[in-house]
């Protein structure tokens, strides 16, 4: 059984604080927002919805005609589109900065606990380890080479992958100013900043701080809201293909939503400063908060010290 | 850095079943659980004494109890859950553990406090921002599988 994928897309939060055009739409099963100066001209729309299926049909788990479905079906060698090498790249750091906890290896371990294309939402046996990156699979930026069925899973890093690629497709039409917010996970070109409500993993209708978000991207994690059973969400260890217990949720603040959004994924297996360290700058310079499964507030020091935002806690 | 608090959330009114399912995963999870379907509440749900009339969706108010196991390394762990709905709220919970061994205890300690010690944060309507990052917003498939889910539960 499917469930509808076609329900009524639900109000933002904060609509108040909308720019001064605000085009919403649903797409890769999440709310997107597009704010802008000035009303975005139907071309230009027709190229942002073209850019994101076209994207879709190359990543999606969830569609049976995507790439990463014809990957699943065979080992062997798969020309990947272009920005699978700037996908590659985060992945590989976080990666090796996690032991392996963050994966692009993680589709069937997903599928385990439930969370696949049918959304059954039942664990169909055990958790599943993914398989080690250096084991499965061979990735040279524009190839993908398997050495048996792989189901890859870039939800990791994805979806903000793709808010650059909007931002970018944006940017070639000409509107350099503007946000692009997939469901939470936001990114800003324009001048100044603005002001982001961290919202609360327990509660929608709270914030557990704000920060200021200048020309760069921010991006939450949170295991509370797509979970189906008792300790089952979409944040999974890749190396037990448990999901993590121990952290709540977290946010990254980085030049690209392609870095925020796959740092917020690693949150959940290691502290900002461990990250930063064994990262050694690969993924450049971040801000970081995370909430722990006690309730307990983690941030980097300047959220903390309240130079770019402020924290309630 | 945290703060002791009513339990006030949103994820909390989603109801007994969820709250208690979430809880009893989590211990599974970190106690290093043989897997995360062998915790749950399927023991020994009932309703206590004062039963509600306010019914609000599709979870009677009331007093629950629930128990749940999980398996650790060291050997099977029970913990019970107490917890009253008032309005489809949740307006209070206790959980209670009799750990059998330290590593257990410690656990258990842990998410125990984490029930009422949650940042509290601050309203959004307190507070002028822009935007929200987080996770709330997510697929209408998604929401319709749970909501089957939790039809099913409670009939």
């Amino acid at each position: 059984m499917r469930p509808s994928t076609t329900s009524r897309p639900r109000p933002l939060p904060d609509a108040a604080g909308a720019g001064p055009t605000a085009w919403r739409f649903e797409a890769i099963g999440t709310l997107w927002q597009i704010d802008t100066d000035a009303p975005l001209a139907p071309a230009v729309r027709q190229r942002v919805t073209e850019r994101i299926a076209v994207y879709d049909r190359a990543w999606s788990r969830f569609r049976e005609d995507s790439l990463v479905a014809r990957i699943a079906t065979a080992p062997g060698s798969y020309a990947l589109p272009a920005e699978a090498g700037d996908l590659l790249e985060v992945y590989r750091a976080l990666y090796a900065a996690t032991d392996g906890a963050v994966s692009p290896l993680v589709g069937r371990s997903l599928e385990a606990l439930g969370y696949d294309r049918a959304y059954s939402l039942r664990p169909g046996g055990p958790p599943l380890a993914a398989p080690r990156w250096e084991d499965a699979v061979a990735w040279d930026g524009a190839t993908l080479t398997t050495v048996r069925p792989t189901l890859l899973d870039v939800g990791a890093a994805g979806k903000g992958q793709l808010v650059d690629l909007v931002l970018d497709e944006l940017a070639r039409a000409g509107v350099t100013a503007a946000i692009v917010d997939a469901g939470g996970d936001i990114r800003r070109r324009g001048s100044g900043r603005i002001r982001v409500g961290l919202e609360h993993p327990g509660d929608a209708t709270r914030a557990i701080g704000v920060v200021g978000l200048g020309d760069e991207a921010i991006c939450a994690s949170a295991g509370n809201r797509r979970r189906w059973g008792a300790g089952l969400h979409h944040v999974l260890d890749a190396t037990t293909g448990l999901p993590a217990a121990r952290v709540l949720a977290t946010w990254a603040i980085a030049p690209t939503a392609l870095v925020a959004d796959g740092l917020a994924t690693a949150l959940f297996f290691a502290d900002g400063g461990t990250l930063d360290r064994r990262l050694g700058g690969a993924l450049g310079e971040f801000a970081w908060v995370r909430v722990l499964a006690g309730g307990r507030l983690e941030a980097s020091a300047d959220l903390r010290d309240g130079s770019r935002g402020e924290l309630f806690a | 850095m945290t703060r002791t608090a009513p339990i006030r959330s949103a994820a909390v009114a989603l109801g007994a079943l969820s709250l208690a399912g979430t809880l009893a995963g989590c211990a599974t999870a970190v106690a290093g659980g043989s897997g995360p379907d062998t915790g749950g509440t399927a023991g020994t749900a009932e309703t206590g004494g004062a039963a509600g009339t306010g019914a609000s969706g599709s979870y009677r108010d009331g007093e629950y109890t629930a128990d749940g196991s999980y398996q650790s390394p060291g050997g099977t762990e029970t913990i019970t859950v107490d917890l009253t709905l008032a309005d489809g709220v949740v307006s209070a919970v206790t959980v209670t553990g009799e750990p059998s061994t330290p590593d257990a205890e410690h656990y258990q300690g842990q998410f125990e406090a984490g029930i009422d010690a949650l940042v509290v944060g601050k309203s959004l309507d307190d507070i002028a921002v822009s935007k929200v990052a987080g996770s709330s917003l997510t697929s209408g498939g998604f929401d319709a599988a749970i909501d089957d889910i939790k039809t099913q539960a409670a009939a």
